[in-house]
């Protein structure tokens, strides 16, 4: 693949050596559990070294995954995974950067850096686990809740229309963007590994249910209105993407598989490029910038 | 006669070449050999309305922009109203007549220069050398090096090619000949300095810039906002020759996020704002604190609250900078006096971050942030650097361990075996969550008391004069620089005063504050606020009781308004 990541470092390493002692703390049934076991087998097909992987999340039931995970990592604040993700990589653009978390986190108090994180194609990995509710609150309606839902908050149904976080992020220059379910841990494992290998910024939606809060989008519903890209999807054609997705809500069903892939150049890439064009290094002589100050 | 210390204010309509006037005098006095030390006032908007831009210019070294000018040069008419109540009997009065957009009724006393500015720039050829006119008046009657200005104003517009330097340099001479033809009959003329120094001239935005790359500067998050834009611009550009990053994000709270992303990945990063971006910076800067992440973020003030006043000066943001967090949150503030301080404490800022994994505040303000000034040349070589204390691999890891100082080694991501989390949760010395009485005690006690070392080991807070004396005076940010000379005035009127100066403003100093208290039958803290915001935390911390003098009117103290105040006290 032309746009793979060349800069990983890798081992070889069993799907239970990226497990740590920690044991999750989601309810039963949570599609939390199925998006973590696709996480750990994308990590070992991969073959990411953990001492080289961030792992990266936001405030939510979803953000409490960096803590299962072998690797460095930072539990940030509500929203702002994002930015932190993005320091951490152009700082050093060396390290495999996973990040994760839910739909409030990503499209509500987060959602101003979304854009950012596309269009200049910082490159991460950032997997949404979207449940379409907000949990650790117990239950209030998301920006990708459906209006009929009756929340903490809704007693008498929403009245707002939800969003589609993959629409939006294949409008704001995404260079990878895929969907899946929870509930299918192949499909999960398999678009991770491939965001994960290419290079630059990769959306992962993955619509994980919560069995406790969310009334309507359960396990079942999503399964049910889940429908496969067709096998002649052009993945590199950004109209075939939007299509697909605008025909698929036209009928009322959730497209799964990867929309949209192109080969970009990263932020860090265009920040090493400008160094060298001012031929900058850490042994440029401090003087040459303080005489420009001589008056 | 010559004047050894003399304060030329230009000002007219913004756009009309009167910053670059300004910035032309002060050049040319610093390559001369003369200290400067400037002081502008600009619109908030991008065209039109009242510029200002005054350099004060001496064989003696400045510490601020003086009480008010010698000599005004105005562009126009609303310069001339907005200046005309200064115009005292002795200064002198250079304006844009006959010919130009008003007619002065010019006060008594005052030594009053008509050159037809808009006229003589029109018959050579175009407006926009009337700025050159009025520069070569201001040369020819004040004695502004003559020989510097020419060369500058040719490096200046070299890149516009050898006609439009010609075109210049005319103007300039016809500037100079129009006034060559007026008899002189104010005693004014800048001095000729008898040494030269190697020095630079930076203005505080600039320095802070340069002081963060002498750092060791890796990571820069910049997100636009006045008065603080020109450090991201210096950093821009000259970050990347040290192989350094400087990225613009979609806000403050991104900006002081990727901060800390870049700091957990082992590298020194930074942020600078104004007192807006500061306030949405509070939630991460708990994180910063809370994590052990260290940050340097610089906040250069200005008019408050809300929008307020962007392009004026004040000391408001104390409280913010101090308290400006969620939960109890500690952090280090420092504050700068001058361009030197631009320098050599933001250095100082980062090595406080570096040593006490935590938020480090660098307060500017925004008479500073434009003030250009002659400083030493600084040798990057002289500058201590500290590094964080990293994890030597030897024990099993654990990121927060509680030490004998209370500082954790930290371990950059890579370092085989010191995997962790950094955390905004409450967790034990490993990482881990965990809420318990105990715990949050024990963790919140060792976060608070490294910093008690911080006090003990940083510079001690300058006291200007020695023993016992009739009138203290404290003073923090650039009104330090106003106080010297108020002092020096005092002293030479023999008034028994001292002077307090704390760039550690948090965690405060207590025990020098006290010192310096009982040495002082009086005491009195001159800010620029509405509050009394450093009184407030010295009558909070301390057993001082000052009396608080405040001005927010947009403008720094003047020494004269020092010096009155301070003869009001010892009545």
């Amino acid at each position: 693949m032309s746009c793979a990541q060349t800069h990983l470092h890798k081992v070889e390493l069993d799907t239970k050596e990226y497990k740590t002692d920690t044991k999750p703390f989601w309810c039963a049934g949570c599609g939390d559990h199925g998006v973590l076991t696709g996480m750990y087998r994308a990590l070992a097909e991969v073959g990411v070294d953990p001492n080289y992987l961030v792992n990266i999340s936001g405030i939510g039931c979803s953000s409490r995954l960096p803590y299962f995970v072998r690797s460095y990592k930072m539990h940030t604040l509500h929203g702002r995974a994002g930015p932190v993700a993005t320091g951490v990589q152009l700082a050093r653009p060396d390290l495999a950067i996973l990040v994760n978390g839910g739909d409030g986190d990503g499209f509500s108090i987060g959602g101003g850096h979304m854009p950012h994180l596309a269009r200049k194609n910082i490159n991460m990995t950032y997997v949404l686990m979207d449940n379409r509710i907000y949990g650790l609150t117990k239950g209030q309606v998301s920006p990708t809740s459906q209006r009929q839902l009756k929340a903490y908050t809704t007693p008498y149904g929403g009245v707002e229309e939800p969003l589609d976080p993959i629409l939006y992020m294949l409008t704001y220059g995404a260079s990878f963007v895929a969907q899946t379910l929870a509930t299918n841990v192949k499909m999960t494992a398999k678009l991770i590994q491939e965001g994960m290998e290419h290079k630059g910024f990769s959306f992962i939606s993955v619509l994980s249910q919560c069995p406790t809060f969310n009334t309507i989008d359960d396990a079942k519903t999503f399964k049910s209105s889940a429908e496969e890209l067709q096998e002649n999807h052009d993945v590199s054609d950004i109209d075939a993407a939007m299509h697909a997705v605008n025909m698929a809500h036209k009928n009322g069903r959730i497209p799964v598989g990867l929309l949209f892939r192109v080969e970009r150049s990263t932020l860090d890439e265009r920040m090493a490029d400008l160094v060298k064009q001012v031929g900058g290094g850490p042994d440029y002589d401090l003087r040459k910038i303080i005489d420009l100050a001589r008056p | 006669m010559d004047k050894n210390d003399l304060i030329i204010r230009v000002a007219g309509e913004g756009g009309e070449g009167v910053i670059s006037t300004g910035d032309l005098i002060t050049q040319a006095c610093a390559r001369a050999g003369l200290e400067v030390y400037t002081f502008k006032t600009f619109p908030a908007e991008i065209k039109g309305g009242y510029a200002m831009y005054q350099s004060r210019a001496s064989t003696e070294p400045l510490y601020n922009q003086g009480d008010t000018f010698d000599v005004l040069c105005a562009f126009n008419g609303q310069a001339y109203d907005l200046n005309r109540s200064r115009l005292l009997p002795g200064t002198a009065f250079v304006y844009d007549g006959p010919g130009g957009d008003f007619e002065p009724d010019v006060p008594p006393g005052v030594h009053a220069y008509p050159i037809p500015m808009t006229v003589a720039a029109k018959e050579l050829g175009g407006i926009r050398v009337k700025n050159m006119i009025a520069l070569g008046a201001l040369s020819q009657l004040f004695n502004v090096p003559d020989l510097p200005l020419q060369e500058i104003i040719t490096a200046k517009f070299a890149k516009k090619g050898p006609e439009v330097v010609e075109k210049n340099l005319t103007a300039f001479a016809r500037g100079r000949e129009l006034a060559a033809a007026l008899p002189k009959t104010d005693p004014w003329k800048i001095g000729v300095p008898t040494k030269k120094s190697d020095s630079i001239v930076l203005s505080g935005n600039d320095a802070v810039g340069l002081g963060a790359i002498i750092a060791g500067l890796d990571f820069f998050a910049a997100y636009p906002i006045t008065p603080a834009t020109e450090i991201a611009r210096y950093v821009a550009r000259h970050l990347p020759k040290r192989g350094g990053t400087l990225i613009q994000a979609e806000d403050e709270i991104a900006s002081i996020s990727q901060v800390l992303g870049a700091s957990f990945a082992g590298k020194k990063a930074m942020t600078a704002t104004s007192g807006p971006g500061l306030a949405l910076m509070g939630e991460m800067l708990g994180m910063s604190f809370m994590s052990e992440t260290p940050s340097v973020v610089v906040n250069v003030q200005r008019g408050g609250p809300s929008t307020g006043l962007p392009t004026k000066h004040e000391q408001s943001d104390l409280f913010l900078s101090i308290f400006g967090s969620h939960g109890d949150c500690g952090r280090i503030v420092l504050s700068v006096e001058g361009v030197e301080d631009c320098i050599g404490l933001t250095v100082e800022a980062f090595n406080l971050a570096e040593t006490y994994q935590c938020p480090v505040l660098l307060l500017s303000d925004g008479s500073l942030a434009f003030s250009t000034q002659t400083i030493p040349y600084p040798d990057p070589a002289s500058y201590k650097l500290v590094s964080r204390k990293r994890w030597d691999g030897k024990k099993a890891y654990q990121r927060y361990a509680i030490t004998d100082d209370f500082i954790s080694p930290m371990a950059d991501p890579g370092t085989p075996g010191g995997m962790h989390i950094a955390t905004g949760l409450e967790h034990d010395q490993a990482g881990e969550p965990s809420y318990t009485a105990a715990n949050h005690e024990a963790m919140q006690a060792k976060r608070f008391r490294k910093l008690d070392a911080v006090v003990k080991n940083f510079a001690p807070v300058e006291v200007d004069g020695e023993g016992e004396s009739d009138l203290g005076i404290i003073a923090w940010g650039s009104t330090i620089g106003v106080v010297r000379e108020a002092i020096a005035r005092l002293r030479a009127e023999g008034v028994s005063v001292k002077g307090f100066y704390p760039k550690l403003m948090w965690p405060m100093p207590v025990e020098q504050y006290e010192a310096f208290g009982a040495s002082c039958r009086k005491t009195v803290v001159a800010e620029v606020n509405f509050l009394g915001q450093l009184a407030h935390f010295i009558r909070a911390e301390t057993n001082l009781r000052p009396e608080s003098y405040t001005i927010c009117g947009g403008l720094p103290f003047t020494p004269a308004m020092i010096v009155g105040k301070a003869k009001e006290m010892l009545k």
